[in-house]
């Protein structure tokens, strides 16, 4: 009996050491395997606690391991990621908000596909973090400011200055402007259908007018007009060998080819011709000087 | 008033004496050795289905409830992570020290009040043995041991019933779950509980061995003694829990 005591109360009490210790190494490291360390350097602001998930791609692949604050204004941040997981070269490491209640992953975003990976114990280089809540709630608690100081101002202008006043005077003043412009429009309505009204008399005038045309006499001026449409073509043929000639005429008369081209072009006719005239003058120089001897007038 | 406050401190004054006389007790362990094995099954072993029906029903809640009191929009790990923490943090130890003193300590209050009433323990003492090395020590030992054993055991079936309850009973994926079990996990949080139960399985056996040590009157102090017992080793229990989450809570967080 003493015996199967030990035994037993041995059996339970290695049964809790066991489960204590699996435990708490399957608690803390996701896992039975430790995995392989890898390090990054996050700013104070981080927000990073041992135990917080690592996800490569958006996968949990490892857990926070460490987190040693330094005197530069970062944390060094040791991680480890589970042994079947590779994390490729080019991988840059961010930390995210993980959840509403303000907890943070590490977020380990691959450039590419790379056949190469980061060695363990070496450095993931550390990319730009999104804003995390602290960071969100001071640029609201910035806008609710700017907000704060608007509506300071809207007080001010509306309720102190008199602003609402104005506004229901103005409020005031353009309803009455409506109603005028209501009762414009009215008259205006009425004016349209009294023109509208004229215009259908108009229409019915015309079409009473136009039913009073004899469509003979439309088809004869029609036709006149044709006639005449077909003489005007006639005639601007005329027109165009006309124009044909005087271009030929005038083409010789320019070429010297022709009587009047070859007296229009020859300097000769021009020089005989000036000869002739000063020969005129001269001659009639000489009459004026001596008649008699032209002019032999003898009455008896 | 003032005999009242004599009273009480009449009552602290006669607890100390017994533990003084538990710790001149300690040094003789050819006294206790055997007898700590037997008390170790019987507190242990014995209570160990009890301990861990309790916490699976206390972990399939826990999740259920937790589920369910989440409001839209927050991710689902967080019925792991505070499954874990409720269950490994309080409502494990607690739990079991609070059954425990149900089971374990009214029946040491009652075992030894009855050796008090027939004289069991006067035969001890003329026969030159000495009673509190004899039979409240091994009963200490053991309680000191053994609770911290089945806390252990209640916080795994806990965390595995809440883990099944939420997976099975609910929209909480197994990998949700796991993430939460997982984020912020310290493995002081194990040694918190397990300091915890200690301190509660010495309060077991303290004071239940104290009221039944002490007990007078045959038969209804038996009874008596027996009810008092559990209720000072239940108040105990939650003010000692009390007390250990302000002076240690600060160092849980990761």
């Amino acid at each position: 009996m003493k015996k199967r005591d030990d035994v037993l109360v041995g059996i339970v009490m290695a049964m809790a050491l066991i489960i204590a210790i699996v435990g708490s190494l399957w608690l803390a490291r996701g896992g039975l395997s430790k995995g392989y360390a890898l390090y990054a350097k996050f700013p104070w602001s981080a927000g990073l606690k041992q135990g917080q998930p690592v996800l490569l791609g958006g996968v949990n692949v490892g857990y926070v391991d460490e987190v040693q604050l330094r005197q530069d204004g970062t944390v060094l941040t040791t991680f480890r990621v589970g042994k079947s997981h590779k994390v490729p070269l080019g991988t840059v490491a961010t930390v995210i908000p993980n959840g509403i209640f303000g907890d943070m992953a590490i977020a380990l975003t691959p450039a590419g596909p790379n056949s190469r990976s980061i060695p363990a114990n070496d450095t993931v280089p550390v990319g730009e973090s999104p804003p995390g809540i602290a960071q969100i709630t001071s640029k609201a608690d910035s806008i609710a400011t700017s907000v704060n100081a608007l509506t300071t101002a809207f007080k001010d202008e509306l309720v102190d200055d008199g602003g609402v006043a104005d506004l229901r005077r103005t409020l005031a003043t353009s309803n009455q402007l409506m109603a005028n412009m209501n009762r414009l429009a009215s008259q205006f309505s009425v004016i349209a259908a009294e023109q509208n009204r004229q215009l259908t008399a108009t229409q019915a005038s015309f079409r009473r007018a136009t039913s009073g045309i004899d469509s003979a006499k439309i088809d004869s001026t029609l036709q006149n007009m044709r006639q005449a449409s077909a003489n005007l073509a006639v005639l601007s043929a005329d027109f165009r060998q006309t124009s044909a000639r005087l271009d030929s005429i005038v083409s010789k008369m320019n070429d010297g080819t022709g009587t009047v081209g070859m007296a229009l072009n020859d300097p000769g006719a021009y020089n005989d011709l000036r000869g002739v005239i000063q020969r005129m003058d001269s001659l009639l120089a000489d009459v004026k000087r001596d008649p008699r001897r032209y002019i032999n007038l003898r009455v008896f | 008033m003032n005999r009242k406050v004599a009273s009480l401190f009449e009552r602290v004054g006669a607890r100390a004496y017994f533990l003084r006389d538990i710790g001149r007790g300690i040094k003789d362990p050819k006294t206790y050795g055997v007898e700590t094995v037997r008390q170790m099954r019987n507190i242990g072993v014995d209570s160990l289905p009890l301990a861990m029906i309790v916490a699976a029903f206390i972990g399939a809640v826990t999740a259920f409830q937790t589920r369910y009191q989440l409001f839209g929009g927050v991710q689902l790990s967080v019925v792991g992570l505070i499954s874990r923490q409720s269950i490994i943090l309080e409502l494990g130890p607690l739990l079991t020290g609070l059954v425990l003193t149900g089971r374990v300590g009214a029946r040491i209050t009652a075992e030894l009040g009855t050796m008090r009433v027939t004289e069991q323990i006067d035969a001890l003492e003329t026969l030159a043995y000495d009673p509190v090395a004899y039979l409240i020590v091994p009963r200490l030992i053991a309680a000191l041991i053994m609770v911290p054993v089945l806390t252990i055991f209640a916080n795994a079936v806990g965390v595995g019933t809440a883990f099944l309850t939420a997976v099975v009973a609910t929209d909480v994926s197994a990998a949700a779950f796991s993430e939460g079990l997982r984020l912020a996990f310290t493995p002081f949080q194990i040694v918190y509980s397990i300091i915890k139960a200690t301190i509660f399985g010495g309060a077991i056996a303290f004071f239940c061995s104290y009221e039944g040590f002490t007990t007078t009157a045959g038969a209804e102090g038996v009874g008596r003694s027996t009810a008092q017992a559990v209720v000072i080793t239940s108040v105990a229990i939650l003010v000692l829990n009390a007390l250990t989450a302000l002076l240690l809570a600060p160092y849980l967080q990761a």
